[in-house]
């Protein structure tokens, strides 16, 4: 039912006229643009409101997980950590065999 | 919508009560930011084209659809899941295209005019009725393009609570339910209001195309 406070339209619209304007929008509006993508954009704005609080760390704004970022980072503190190794092991040298003490008789006999 | 086994949604209709929705909805409440990342990337193309269709500017369209989704962080905390996520999301930009129109008062300049012409658009062989797609000689391929411009030209022109019923239900392909949950009205109203959307455009477009000859 139609609501009362609705005024009454222009003219009246027979089936096939609503179903050309139809066509007409459609025609007119159809086929919008390619949407871009609003991820990035979106993510910045509620790290910016929230002040930092939420997509704080600049990775999870990224549209896919950066994997070979990961991936990279782990090999290279590897690498890393090996290099200083090989650098300071041959300074280590052997360890000193140490005697264990003679008791000391501190009492006289 | 619908949510996949692994909290992915998908996008066909489904029961609000669904239980991997209402998990979805959880994770969302939850601020969890992946899930609501999924949640931009299912969305963003369908609320930008709504947002392009109620405003007509590329910019203004790119920023509104962005405003959209930050509004649905902040007040996801308050869904209670009585509609479908989807059309909350609608609901929501639909709202703020309405606000922005008012605020900026567009309605009165041609600058909505920013809609892309004809040869930029995709799918152009969809385009249906008595529009350029359907003609083949030059001069019918003109007389289409300037029909399309009156359109749009009327449409920019309409207010946008005539606008929104006719964007909703034209082209989005949303029943009268829907557009009833998203409008806040009721169900008669709703349909009344498009029969009056359609006249109007109809008599506009009559209006400056006889003005034209």
């Amino acid at each position: 039912m139609a609501d009362p406070e609705e005024p009454a339209p222009p003219s009246r619209l027979d089936p096939q006229g609503e179903e050309r304007v139809k066509e007409l929008v459609r025609g007119a509006l159809g086929s919008a643009s390619v949407p871009p993508d609003l991820t990035q954009g979106v993510q910045r704005r509620i790290r910016t409101r929230s002040r930092g609080k939420f997509y704080a760390d600049g990775w999870s704004t990224s549209k896919h997980p950066p994997v070979n970022t990961y991936l990279v980072t782990s090999v290279m503190m590897l690498a890393l950590l090996c290099a200083i190794y090989g650098l300071l092991h041959p300074l280590s040298g052997s360890p000193v065999e140490v005697k264990p003490p003679q008791p000391v008789n501190v009492l006289p006999e | 919508m619908r949510v996949g086994k692994g909290g992915t949604p998908k996008l066909e209709p489904s029961d609000p009560d669904d239980e991997s929705e209402r998990r979805f909805i959880e994770r969302l409440r939850a601020r969890d930011e992946r899930a609501f990342l999924e949640l931009v990337q299912l969305y963003q193309g369908r609320v930008y084209k709504l947002v392009f269709r109620m405003v007509g500017r590329r910019d203004e369209a790119e920023d509104l659809a962005q405003e959209v989704f930050v509004q649905v962080f902040k007040a996801v905390g308050n869904f209670r899941g009585d509609s479908r996520l989807g059309t909350w999301v609608y609901t929501i930009a639909i709202n703020l295209c309405k606000n922005r129109l008012k605020y900026l008062g567009r309605r009165k300049t041609e600058s909505q005019a920013d809609f892309e012409p004809l040869k930029e658009r995709l799918n152009a062989e969809e385009v249906q009725g008595f529009t350029s797609g359907d003609v083949e000689r030059p001069d019918q391929m003109a007389e289409g393009r300037e029909v399309e411009r009156i359109v749009r030209l009327c449409l920019a022109e309409m207010d946008p609570d005539f606008r929104e019923v006719l964007v909703l239900r034209d082209l989005e392909d949303l029943s009268y339910e829907e557009l009833s949950e998203i409008t806040g009205l009721p169900d008669g109203t709703v349909k009344s209001r498009l029969h009056r959307a359609r006249a109007m455009l109809k008599s506009a477009v009559e209006r400056k195309l006889g003005g034209k000859s």
